[in-house]
């Protein structure tokens, strides 16, 4: 039966259905499987199934968010069913947010589905965040990368702020930092100390897998 | 075989460029100039013809002067609309109000080798390679003899056609058959192509385009050659290219006069001889450079572009628009593009029956074979211009908006799902790379080029209609060409 249940969370991340995939996390823990087997077992072959038909061509940016977010669906159900020392296996652990007076979403919502289709785990803080709300989320989730995205010129000058906010908290060695955004460039991300910058989401994963150290 | 079906430009919105009563003043210049100039016609064919019907005819410096009423009369018998007939009948043409048939250009005598990258001069075997791309290529209705089979001698347009049946199955339209002989040549192939007479007649799978000399003169052997074709009821089109400033008056008006003449004269001749001939009527008019009297096709100001598409349709005729044609020597060039992005979208809007020019360099004469992928893109690019869109509450999605919100986005929708896909077409410039990034569209171009050339094999003749062309090719040679 357990199989069964696998395969059909499995078959709602790779088909894009988040209700279908909510539901089956409810049914599966109702019938008392193991939340960590059903996520190992049936969700993270699904999102890794979805990464891959993007990979080929097959898959457009729609079926890839929507999986991620049928994936997404499907976790906040399984993982506050977790029990003792059972833990998620992330690459990584990032906080995206984009910079104080900046209401631009989209390209970091994007980095953010990439990375979690990718193995990643990701705390999306919003838009317009001030360095103080990304220092404390930093913190909070123990994180390993921070992105922060800037669409204009007039904010791109936050991120530079940001780094020089982790380096006083004593977190530039901790965290490493990824700057993204229209106006920016490789060589203001070197200029302003940031650890890595990619111009859209599909590279920015390369970077956060290279930042993590671990294999792509 | 599978390909692309053909796409024409389809379009009901309409572009004038003169009103009613320039169009009035236009044709009464054209009566004018016929009536009192005349137009110069050195074949003594020509002239019995008009001499037979009552025009005026000075025999020694052949000169026609046709009066009013016999121009009207003439001008009635022209068919408005008809069929161009394909070797593939799904590629059939039926000229209809608000569809644009376009092709590539022609002829072209120089062409840049796909592999080896030198000019040199054309060949048959690249009259072939044109002509398997176009029968490719979704933009290509029908087809042009791009370059010219210059390895041929003088039977060369014969072996044009040869090649372009072996290699494309839509219509073929001659751009190099001149004179009595090889068009009966090209008749008797068309004839075993198509069967029988009547058949010929019902669905004629070539037709021919002649040219005028500007000012005011005919061509003895296009003249001639268009007559043979005219007694089996195969179209002709006539095409006058009057310069501003050397060859015609150097005002818009005047030139398009002058370029008019020639055309309705030609057109006139035809229904005398074979009433109802189906006849497309064409002008492209060109500027001389003013210093340097050199041949300008895309000045910065070319107003009224296509204007001779409404005169041609004020006569009653169905009309050939020239489209495309740089004067760019290179493939991809700002210029290769800019001189010719607007011609597409025109000259649909006026409504142009057919269109010709796509894919050649250098002021139609020099083939790259990439330039056919770069120029459909420009051809399609205007096509979508033109697509009507849709509005219904699918589309329009109010319930998508209200799910959004505000500051959200549409790329979890199901509906974004559904339309993401086709919302955006790809053209050359968009085609990805593996790590996501835009290519080189001169690169792909040569990749597409190189793949149609080595996946895309039309349907030749059946076995005994090639022995047959091969049989009048033969004579022909013999006859011509020793």
């Amino acid at each position: 039966m357990s199989e069964e249940f696998y395969k059909k969370l499995m078959a709602a991340v790779v088909d894009g259905e988040p209700e279908d995939a909510e539901a089956i996390a409810k049914e599966a823990l109702e019938a008392n499987l193991d939340p960590l087997e059903c996520i190992n077992k049936g969700l993270v072959p699904g999102i890794q199934k979805v990464g891959e038909l993007f990979s080929t061509g097959e898959y457009y940016l729609p079926e890839l968010i929507i999986g991620a977010d049928a994936m997404k669906a499907a976790l906040e159900i399984l993982e506050p069913a977790l029990v003792g020392g059972q833990k998620l296996d992330v690459v990584g652990m990032v906080i995206l947010g984009t910079v104080e007076g900046d209401l631009h979403e989209i390209g970091k919502t994007l980095v953010g589905t990439m990375l979690t289709a990718n193995g990643f785990k990701v705390v999306d803080i919003g838009a317009n965040q001030s360095v103080e709300a990304f220092v404390k989320a930093i913190k909070e989730h123990g994180a390993d990368i921070v992105g922060a995205s800037a669409l204009l010129t007039t904010t791109m000058l936050q991120q530079k702020k940001l780094v020089e906010a982790l380096e006083s908290a004593g977190l530039k060695n901790k965290v490493k930092i990824m700057v993204g955004g229209a106006p920016v460039t490789d060589r203001y991300a070197q200029e302003i100390g940031a650890d890595g910058y990619a111009e859209d989401a599909i590279s920015a994963v390369d970077i956060a897998f290279r930042l993590m150290d671990a294999p792509v | 075989m599978d390909r692309p079906p053909i796409e024409p430009m389809r379009t009901s919105r309409k572009l004038s460029f003169l009103d009613g009563q320039q169009l009035k003043d236009l044709q009464e210049a054209t009566f004018q100039i016929l009536e009192n100039t005349g137009v110069q016609f050195p074949s003594d064919k020509a002239l019995d013809i008009f001499t037979e019907h009552g025009a005026i005819v000075d025999r020694d410096s052949r000169i026609v002067k046709i009066p009013r009423d016999l121009v009207i009369r003439a001008m009635g018998k022209v068919p408005r609309y008809f069929t161009l007939g394909a070797r593939n009948p799904e590629f059939d043409l039926i000229l209809q109000d608000g569809v644009s048939y376009f092709t590539n250009d022609g002829c072209g005598h120089n062409v840049v080798d796909f592999k080896t990258g030198e000019k040199r001069a054309s060949t048959k075997k690249d009259v072939g390679m044109a002509a398997r791309i176009n029968d490719y290529l979704s933009s290509m209705a029908f087809s042009w003899t791009m370059v010219s089979a210059q390895d041929c001698g003088l039977t060369s347009p014969l072996h044009e056609i040869d090649v372009t049946w072996r290699n494309n199955t839509k219509h073929y339209q001659s751009v190099t058959m001149m004179g009595e002989k090889i068009c009966r040549y090209g008749v008797e192939m068309a004839t075993v192509l198509r069967g029988s007479e009547e058949e010929l007649r019902n669905r004629p799978p070539i037709s021919l385009i002649v040219c005028t000399i500007a000012p005011l003169v005919q061509d003895k052997e296009a003249i001639e050659g268009a007559l043979i074709l005219g007694e089996k009821g195969i179209p002709i089109v006539v095409m006058s290219m009057p310069t501003m400033g050397t060859t015609a008056p150097a005002t818009y008006a005047g030139a398009l006069a002058v370029g008019d003449a020639e055309v309705i004269s030609a057109t006139v001749l035809m229904q005398l001889a074979n009433p109802g001939t189906p006849v497309f009527h064409s002008i492209f008019h060109a500027w001389a450079d003013p210093r340097t009297a050199a041949y300008v096709g895309y000045p910065l100001d070319s107003r009224a572009r296509y204007a001779p598409v409404e005169i041609a349709h004020h006569w009653g005729m169905p009309s050939l628009g020239g489209a495309f044609g740089t004067e760019a020597s290179e493939p991809d060039s700002w210029r290769s593009a800019a001189e010719i992005a607007t011609d597409p979208l025109l000259v649909a809007l006026a409504g142009a029956e057919i269109v010709t020019g796509i894919g050649l360099r250098d002021t139609y004469t020099t083939l790259y074979p990439e330039s056919f992928i770069l120029d459909d893109d420009i051809y399609h690019s205007a096509r979508f211009s033109l697509l009507d869109m849709d509005v219904n509450p699918d589309t329009l999605a109010v319930d998508v908006i209200a799910t959004v919100k505000p500051g959200g986005h549409f790329l979890s929708q199901k509906h974004t799902r559904k339309n993401m896909r086709t919302s955006m077409v790809r053209g050359v410039i968009h085609q990805l790379d593996k790590s996501g990034k835009y290519r080189d569209p001169s690169e792909y171009a040569r990749e597409r080029v190189q793949w149609i050339l080595d996946n895309h094999h039309p349907e030749p003749p059946d076995e005994d209609v090639q022995k047959e062309i091969d049989r009048i090719l033969k004579t022909a040679d013999k006859e011509l060409n020793s």
